[in-house]
């Protein structure tokens, strides 16, 4: 008890010295092959860990989730597209990235783009604006007569339900 | 070549005229056609060894990270109906009737393919940029001129690979590199490239999607090729290997202390 509150408040002045030591230490061996560490080592080891944890919260939480500890399956579960559902009748925002004269192209963050008929009096969605749009279907395919495979059409269909106003979040917001 | 012959090998030439018919072994080499210059050569064998002692010299595995992969949207594959016999190896499962492909194994397939690139541009060789996606058909193409490679994003004519030598001339050079930004041609057959390369013992690297033949390509990346976003990636990717590469061989010449880069020795005949 007593060599514990020793190591523990001599602990600041001995950083210098110790993190000398541990470097030290990891040049010289190549791997811990000491045994189990005890006493003083034990204690630094945990102060340490425990340091390097509350540094590490402390300095963003969105960094260490999205770090590089996630895997491929944990992305993928997480991510707006699974976390969707069914495309049919999802309500996304997406980005109108070309206008050919009445045809708006918009990405909304699935392999696909669509394409929906400019309505009537919206002539200020550009290049860029956001929409909302109620998806159909994410990628258009049909099997046909006497084909071995599905014919796509490389596009998916959606409905424009019109501009995004800027202040309603809330809604599903596809990677972009 | 020529001029380091000249400039390096001139006294060792006449050694060699010497000493080859005193020799048991006459090996018929014209002296004026490969001068050996054994000191000019040792430097070149270790330019060009020197890569292949360690897996990945050119650290292409840096490039690219599987979050990069995953927000580039690499994972999406066609629907259930389009897909390949061949590509369920390489796909993660299917979601609603969509293919999500594996990104583990598309790390992996990635990295060789790349690392295979940077030998190649550091070797020297030819590398071609083939896709017929009209949508990406200008990216691929400044793709190639940035990385000072060619592409061809046109018709294919049939002969192109298979008939050089009639179509272009005699002794004309093939690449020593194909890659695929989409095996498919536009009417969703296999690009013919792929198979014409393999007659022509052309290594390739393509992006196969779910709905693709991977079996011919060389170094097939499982991945997306219709997001535009995805097809950025991989010409980034591509761009950054092949400049990294011919960078370091020039870094390598300037360490081995070759003659400074002169304009014809632009292209290495060296392989």
């Amino acid at each position: 008890m007593a060599g514990l509150c020793r190591v523990v408040s001599g602990l600041q002045y001995r950083v210098r010295l110790s993190s000398r030591f541990l470097r030290s230490s990891f040049s010289s061996d190549s791997g811990p092959a000491e045994g189990p560490v005890s006493g003083f080592a034990a204690a630094f080891d945990q102060q340490e860990v425990l340091r390097r944890e509350t540094q590490s919260s402390a300095a963003g939480p969105k960094a260490s989730s999205s770090g590089p500890e996630l895997s491929f399956a944990a992305l993928l579960r997480r991510s707006p597209l699974i976390q969707m559902g069914p495309a049919k009748d999802a309500v996304v925002v997406g980005r109108v990235f070309r206008v050919v004269r009445d045809d708006l192209y918009i990405d909304f963050g699935g392999k696909f783009h669509c394409v929906c008929q400019r309505p009537a009096g919206a002539d200020g969605l550009q290049p860029g604006s956001r929409v909302r749009l109620r998806l159909q279907d994410m990628e258009l395919t049909a099997r046909f007569l006497g084909a071995s495979t599905d014919t796509t059409l490389l596009e998916a269909q959606a409905v424009l339900l019109g501009p995004k106003e800027a202040g309603s979040g809330g809604e599903h917001h596809q990677n972009d | 070549m020529a001029v380091r012959a000249l400039t390096r090998g001139f006294r060792y030439s006449r050694a060699a005229t010497v000493a080859s018919p005193c020799g048991g072994h006459h090996y018929v080499t014209a002296p004026s056609v490969k001068p050996p210059q054994p000191q000019a050569d040792d430097v070149t064998e270790k330019i060009l060894n020197q890569p292949l002692e360690k897996p990945d010299f050119f650290r292409v595995a840096e490039l690219f990270s599987l979050k990069d992969l995953f927000d580039a949207r690499v994972h999406l594959g066609h629907k259930k109906g389009c897909r390949h016999r061949l590509m369920e190896p390489y796909l993660y499962g299917c979601r609603l009737d969509h293919d999500i492909i594996d990104l583990d194994q598309t790390m992996e397939h990635l990295q060789l393919a790349l690392n295979f690139t940077a030998h190649i541009a550091y070797r020297g060789g030819i590398i071609l940029f083939v896709s017929r996606r009209r949508q990406f058909g200008h990216l691929v193409e400044t793709t190639a001129k940035d990385c000072g490679e060619y592409a061809h994003t046109r018709y294919w004519q049939g002969g192109l690979l298979t008939n050089a030598n009639i179509q272009y001339g005699p002794g004309v050079r093939l690449p020593d590199l194909i890659i695929f930004l989409s095996t498919l041609n536009n009417v969703f057959q296999q690009h013919v490239g792929i198979r014409d390369a393999a007659k022509m013992n052309i290594p390739t690297v393509g992006v196969v999607d779910s709905n693709c033949n991977p079996s011919l390509v060389t170094y097939p990346v499982p991945g997306n090729d219709d997001t535009p976003a995805a097809v950025e990636l991989y010409c980034r990717l591509f761009k950054m290997t092949i400049n990294r590469a011919k960078d370091r061989r020039k870094q390598m010449e300037l360490l081995h202390g070759l003659s400074a880069p002169t304009s014809q020795t632009s292209r290495y005949a060296l392989k």
